[in-house]
Parts: C-alpha cells; sequence; structure tokens
C-alpha cells in the first residue's frame, strides 16, 4: 500500500497525487502540517526523511523522497504503457534535465510564493527575477515545440514526468507574484497538461476548459 | 510623445496563433489588461481582463467555445457580445440585460489580432500591408519603455539602407515590418512580420528569435539605468452593485432591432423556421428560454423564442407553427413574409430562465415547445453539463429542428403519437422521484404544462423546481373592480369601471397603446407605475417582478385599492 505524506497547498505533494490520479493508483494520505506548523521540521517526520522536507511516499518498506525521483519511481513501477518515464536513454536524458529544471522553479517561483503567502524568508525580488528567466527559456522551447508539432517538454508525442514537474509551480507562479502574461506559450502548455485524462486540482489550479472536440 | 490611455491607434496584440481554440490569452494594451479568446465560431473577442462580479481576471476563465465562464464564481460572458449570460445564485439565475463586460474593437489581419483602446478609428492596414504574405516571428516582450523599443529597432538597419519609420511605433526593415505593442509605459512586445513565405521557416524564425533576444537583453540592460516613467492607470469599473444582486426587473421600452429574414425554410409540417439577422453586427445577448417580440407588418406583434446557442449573436432562428385556424400573427410570417424582408423585434426577454447549477435537467417539450428548450439544451451541451430532453409529438406530426437536436450531446428522446393516458404516465416515468436540485422545464400546449405541473407536484416536485413557459395566461381574470387610473404624463385622469381594462380605457380616451396578446402573457402593453398597489392578473411578470410593484400589464391587471397612478 502506498502512504503519500501530504501537504494540500505544497505544488511538490500535489505533483504525485496528479501522476497517482493519472495513472490510477490507490493511496493512502498523511496530512502534515507544513505551515504554519512546521511539523515537517519535527523529530517524528525527520527519522522519515532527515532532509525535512515535503513529500515523502512510502510503498511497502520502501521510504521515497524528493518529488522529481518519487515521479520516476511511481512511473516506472505503476505505468504499464511505459509513457510517463520511457526506457530511451536519450529521452531519459531530456526528462531529467527538466526534472532539474523543476527544482530550479521550485527555488524561484516557488520560494517567492513562501515569502509571500508564508511568511519565508526569502529574498522576493531575487525568486521573481529568477523564475521570469526560466519562464522566458520555458516559453522560447515550448513556441518552438509547437512550431515542430511538439506539445511537451521532451520529444516524444506524449507528456512525461517531466511536464508534471515542472507544472505546479508554474501555475501557482501569481501567488509567487510573477505573471505569465509574457509567456503565452508557457500559458498553453498549462493547458495541455490540464486536459491530460485523470488530471485533478488543487487549491489554485483550476481545470481548463475541454478542449474543442474535433469530429 | 508619452503614452496615452485614449490613443486611438490600432496596434496587435496577439498572434493569430496565440488563441487556438478553448484557449483564453492574456494581454495588455496601454496598461489596460486583455482576456484575448476566439469563439468555435472562429470570433475574436478582446475583453477587458476582469470579471465584472469581483474582478477576477478572465484569463484564467474558461473557454467554453461560445461562452467564457469566470472561473472564481461562474459568471458567464458571451462570445461577440460579451454580454453577462448567467450568473450563479441569482436569484432569477439570469442577469439584467444590460450586464456587459467591456470589449475592445479587434481585427484579425496578417497573421496578428490587432486592437485599439477605442473605436474612434477605424482599422487601416499598414503600409505594403496587401503587398505581401506575411509570417508572424515570434513575439519579444521587453522591459523598455515602447518608444525606445522602436528607435532600437530603427537602429538595427545598415548604414547604407536606414530604416523606414512607418509610423511611431512601426519600423520597417526589410523583409521584415515591426510592430511594438506599447504593453505599458515601461513595456512592450516586438512583434514582426516577415514578408513572403520563406524556404525554412523555422531557421528563418530562430534566426529573427536570436537576434530579438540579444536586443531585448540590450534593451533591458539600459531601462534598468533609467529613471522609470509611472506605468499608465486604466480605471477598471465593476459592475454596479443593484445590476449584479438585484432580480431582472429589465422592462422593455419599446427599443426595437431591424432585423433582415435571412432564411425561411419548412422544419416540419406544420412549422416554419426563419432566421434573423442583424444588420451589422451582432444582436443582443441573450439568455437560453428568452423570446423576442416580432413586429409584424399587419402592425401586430407577436412571441417566438430563440432557439440559438449560447453566443450565436449573428442572428436569431425562431420557429412559427403555422395554424390553419390562426387568423393573426403567425399566419402573416408564414405567408407573407419573405426572405430578404426586414423586421423589427424587440431585444430578448427571458421569462424562463435557466439554472445551471442542478444536479439533473429534465427538458419537456410539446410541438413547437421545443423552441425554448432546444435553446436550452445547446446551453447545457455546450458547458458539458447533463440533462435530458423529451420532445412529445402528436401523431402525424413532425419534429420541428430535428437536424438541431441530433447533433446534441445529452439524452434527447423523441415520444410521437402517445395517447393522453400513455403520455401522462410516460411524463410521470420521466420526471420520478424529486430529490434535491433537480429541475424540469416545460412549454408546450397547455393540456401538457397541467399533467406536468400535476405529476410533479404528486410527486414532491416542489414548485421552485418546476418551470413553466405561458404564451397564453388562462388563469381567470377578475374584472370585477372599479378604479381610477391617473396618466401621469399624459395628465389625465381615467374611470375604469368593472368589466373594462385599463388599456380598453385608455383606448376609448384616445390614447394609442400598443399590445398583442391581451391576455397578459407577452408583455407588449406593459406600463410603469408610479404609485398605488397592483392586482396583477397577468403570467408575463415574474414573482419579484410583481413584488416589486413599478410595472402592471394593462390588458388584464388592476388596482387593488382605488387608484393607480402610471407612468404613461
Ligand atoms: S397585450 Fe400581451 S400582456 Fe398585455
Amino acid at each position: 500500500m502506498i502512504t503519500l505524506y501530504d501537504f494540500e497547498l505544497s505544488g511538490n505533494c500535489y505533483k504525485l497525487r496528479l501522476l497517482m490520479s493519472i495513472l490510477g493508483v490507490s493511496y493512502d494520505i498523511v496530512p502534515v502540517d507544513f505551515f504554519p506548523g512546521r511539523e515537517h521540521k519535527s523529530d517524528w517526520f525527520l527519522c522519515l526523511n532527515p532532509f525535512g522536507q515535503l513529500p515523502v511516499l512510502t510503498d511497502g518498506d520502501l521510504v521515497l523522497s524528493d518529488s522529481g525521483a518519487i515521479l520516476a519511481y511511481l512511473a516506472k513501477k505503476y505505468d504499464p504503457t511505459g509513457q510517463w518515464f520511457p526506457d530511451d536513454p536519450s529521452v531519459t536524458a531530456e526528462i531529467l534535465r527538466w526534472h532539474a529544471v523543476a527544482d530550479d522553479i521550485t527555488s524561484t517561483s516557488s520560494a517567492a510564493r513562501l515569502a509571500l503567502g508564508y511568511d519565508y524568508n526569502f529574498d522576493v525580488e531575487a525568486t521573481q527575477k529568477g523564475a521570469h528567466r526560466i519562464f522566458r527559456i520555458m516559453d522560447e522551447h515550448l513556441w518552438f515545440g509547437e512550431r515542430d508539432g511538439r506539445d511537451w517538454l521532451c520529444s516524444p508525442a506524449h507528456p512525461t514526468t517531466a511536464d508534471i514537474a515542472c507544472f505546479p509551480y508554474v501555475m501557482l507562479s501569481e501567488e509567487g507574484g510573477i505573471s505569465r502574461q509574457d509567456y503565452p506559450a508557457l500559458r498553453r502548455w498549462t493547458d495541455r497538461v490540464r486536459r491530460i485524462p485523470g488530471f485533478v486540482v488543487m487549491s489554485g489550479i483550476f481545470p481548463a476548459g475541454k478542449a474543442l472536440e474535433t469530429a | 510623445m508619452p503614452l496615452s490611455l485614449t490613443d486611438p491607434h490600432w496596434y496587435p496584440i496577439a498572434s493569430s496563433d496565440d488563441l487556438p481554440f478553448r484557449h483564453v490569452y492574456q494581454g495588455q494594451l496601454l496598461g489596460r489588461e486583455l482576456a484575448v479568446w476566439r469563439a468555435d465560431d472562429g470570433n475574436v473577442n478582446v475583453w477587458e481582463n476582469r470579471c465584472l462580479h469581483r474582478g477576477v481576471r478572465l484569463s484564467i476563465g474558461i473557454n467554453e467555445g461560445q461562452e467564457l465562464k469566470c472561473q472564481y464564481h461562474g459568471w458567464r460572458y458571451a462570445n461577440r457580445s460579451a454580454g453577462c449570460t448567467y450568473i450563479p445564485a441569482h436569484p432569477a439565475d439570469a442577469p439584467a440585460r444590460r450586464i456587459e463586460n467591456r470589449k475592445y474593437p479587434v481585427r484579425e489581419a496578417f497573421g496578428l489580432v490587432w486592437s485599439a483602446a477605442n473605436a474612434e478609428l477605424p482599422f487601416a492596414p499598414f503600409p505594403g500591408a496587401e503587398a505581401a504574405d506575411w509570417i508572424a516571428l515570434r513575439p519579444m516582450p521587453v522591459n523598455a519603455a515602447p518608444e525606445d523599443v522602436a528607435a532600437a529597432l530603427a537602429r538595427l538597419a545598415p548604414d547604407d539602407q536606414p530604416a523606414e519609420m512607418l509610423s511611431e511605433l512601426v519600423v520597417r526593415l526589410a523583409p521584415v515590418t515591426w510592430f511594438v505593442q506599447p504593453v505599458d509605459s515601461t513595456r512592450a512586445v516586438i512583434r514582426g512580420l516577415h514578408a513572403g513565405r520563406p524556404e525554412a521557416p523555422l531557421t528563418v524564425l530562430r534566426h529573427y528569435n536570436e537576434m530579438l533576444t540579444r536586443l531585448r537583453d540590450r534593451l533591458e540592460r539600459a531601462a534598468a539605468r533609467k529613471p522609470q516613467p509611472a506605468p499608465l492607470q486604466p480605471v477598471f469599473e465593476q459592475v454596479s452593485v443593484d445590476l449584479a444582486t438585484m432580480p431582472d426587473i429589465a422592462v422593455p421600452r419599446g427599443n426595437t432591432i431591424p432585423v433582415v429574414v435571412k432564411r425561411k425554410w419548412q422544419s416540419a409540417d406544420a412549422i416554419m423556421g426563419f432566421e434573423l439577422a442583424a444588420r451589422d453586427g451582432h444582436l443582443p445577448t441573450f439568455q437560453p428560454g428568452a423570446h423576442i417580440d416580432v413586429h409584424l407588418p399587419n402592425g401586430m406583434t407577436r412571441q417566438y423564442s430563440i432557439t440559438n446557442g449560447p453566443g450565436e449573436l449573428l442572428s436569431y432562428v425562431i420557429g412559427v407553427k403555422q395554424e390553419s385556424t390562426s387568423t393573426g400573427g403567425s399566419q402573416v410570417l408564414v405567408e407573407r413574409v419573405r426572405e430578404g424582408d426586414v423586421l423589427a423585434i424587440s431585444e430578448p426577454r427571458n421569462n424562463f430562465p435557466l439554472r445551471r447549477d442542478a444536479t439533473r435537467t429534465v427538458l419537456i417539450a410539446g410541438g413547437i415547445g421545443i423552441t425554448p428548450l432546444l435553446s436550452m439544451a445547446r446551453f447545457l451541451d455546450k458547458s458539458g453539463l447533463p440533462y435530458e430532453l423529451h420532445y412529445f409529438t402528436r401523431l402525424g406530426e413532425q419534429v420541428a429542428f430535428r437536424s438541431e437536436l441530433e447533433v446534441l450531446h445529452g439524452r434527447v428522446e423523441f415520444h410521437t403519437g402517445l395517447p393522453r393516458e400513455a403520455s401522462s404516465a410516460r411524463i410521470a416515468e420521466i420526471l420520478g422521484e424529486y430529490s434535491f436540485a433537480q429541475h424540469v422545464y416545460v412549454c408546450g400546449p397547455a393540456s401538457m404544462l397541467e399533467t406536468v405541473r400535476a405529476t410533479a407536484a404528486a410527486r414532491n416536485w416542489p414548485d421552485e423546481a418546476v418551470h413553466f413557459e405561458y404564451f397564453k395566461n388562462d388563469k381567470i381574470i377578475d374584472n370585477s373592480t372599479a378604479f381610477d387610473v391617473e396618466l401621469a404624463r399624459s395628465a389625465m385622469t381615467l374611470h375604469v369601471p368593472a368589466g373594462k381594462t385599463i388599456l380598453e380605457a385608455m383606448r376609448q380616451a384616445g390614447l394609442s397603446v400598443p399590445s398583442s396578446c391581451e391576455q397578459g402573457a407577452c408583455g407588449t402593453c406593459l406600463c410603469g407605475v408610479i404609485e398605488g398597489e397592483v392586482d396583477h392578473q397577468d403570467v408575463y411578470l415574474n414573482e419579484s417582478e410583481k413584488r416589486a410593484n413599478t410595472a402592471i400589464l394593462t390588458c388584464v391587471s388592476r388596482a387593488k385599492g382605488d387608484r393607480l397612478v402610471l407612468d404613461i
């Protein structure tokens, strides 16, 4: 049985809820009071994850942490189609590249959100600037992707864990005072992610309109 | 020249490619935030990026193809008119007709979408626009003053081939014409149009993208060293509280709209379809279930439901029943009115508001009663809400609007030629036991309304969950009272004796007052009330309008006391 140590408003926890929902994996939730309780720094939680970070996922005896690593684990273990984390070495490299970008988005966009909404002591201006730098690159990558017939961050014709990993803190950027107005291709990509069958919402992330049915 | 909020010039605000179907693009022009979306009919809407309700951005709303729905509270706005079509939790579930989001002029041309801060200037293509095929380059947002951006673009020209300044913010450096979209006093978007179809478009696109990236970095470094001009300060007007919270007491004031009969066809045996098109632009927003008054060549008016789906505002489609016994309106329409004729219609009015928060919606139509329900089904269909439509026709009668019904995705059932008891039994089955948030809507012959009303009551459906459209008032009118009416504007006082209507009394006194059904069902004879309490006997005004006591239908209603003051 899978258990997710979860904070509802954490984008990193949401990544896992999202992928598990898409894959139809059932799991239990143990809520962790990240804010304002700071329970992720409590003794019992540090025993589970000495890094003191959410999310943590247990699968039987296995204890896993780091959202990107867990996404890869879930995809490799529970995705019979093998699409979400394909075995192809070059695609694996692409996905890991974007998992790293996802971490950069966390340390910028998510940090700005924590500073503005959760009393965290980060340099708001620096984190916002950092997020804009990444969003510019992503928008360019996605814009040329559209010209090439590529809808997703990586080259396969379907989404991968890279899209899941980068998605939440792009969507939540406004909570950190980071507008996405200058990134139309990035905004279109978020529509596509929100139309993946099995998509679930979290507070601040709404569903997109239904795609136009083309008969 | 400093940027101005009222600058009437047209600027590009998006690329055509930025507007795939069912997406809402977020743009900005001269400080105003824009929600830009393409409806399924291809029309591009450029609106103020705020829901009138709480000012939430519409660019995070849902593009439903014909309507844009605000994510937060579910207010909906129609394609083209930006008229509000639905307010959840509104007492009547329908907005006043005049709630419209602010919209800006729009034109799609040369691969770009253009808009202006106001409609003072007509759209004019840039010099040489028609001479080439254009491809839009990747837009480049820049955090720098628009005039600095334009100047920097001009400086990109080689010495021997200076750039051509087509206007202050348009620079030609063949083969590319550069447009600077003034986003705000400190922000701009560079939009390039490349003439001709290059052989390797991607290479060209990448080349210019790299060039612009370098230019942007330079401009932003320079801008950071300069003092920043103050941002433009547009005002966003929220809808007035009473419009947003009051029920619809919109009283038609006799404004008519000319329409052209674009198409007239036989939809079923005794039913003609009419398509009434706007002469230019679009017709007013309507809500599902709404009707219009059609003014006929013989001076009569008749009410017909609009069958259209959401946001279809270029024309209204109505269905008209040919009745062999009818002497009046419908016959004139069917026999005398031809394609190309011009008719006057009223603004749409809705006595039959559709809730869109039901867990189960049942639509029951009989014969020509299908028309308002077809519109409702289309709205529900486009919003992906579940519904069932039951259409009862008599033996030998044909199904009207069949092809329109067949493309719906909900449950649509045709019940043909059932004898009276069998249709009652079927209606009972359809209704089932009532449970919370179920709603049924019925339109058809009086006998059918009665059956549904009785059946629903027997199955514990509360009155609020059973919705009727009246085209006839079959209440028994009590005209036994006598009283005086003072006509405020005409400065006369009339006595209305028992047995006579206010309308008749006014006509006898030489006033010309329009009327149509003369049974309190159509609203044509409506008149404002200044003083006195009205004994409403019509089926036209809804309960809250009746309680408000500000309007009266003079063909049936009377005074409760001995005096009424009317605004006429
Ligand atoms: S004439 Fe139709 S309501 Fe009075």
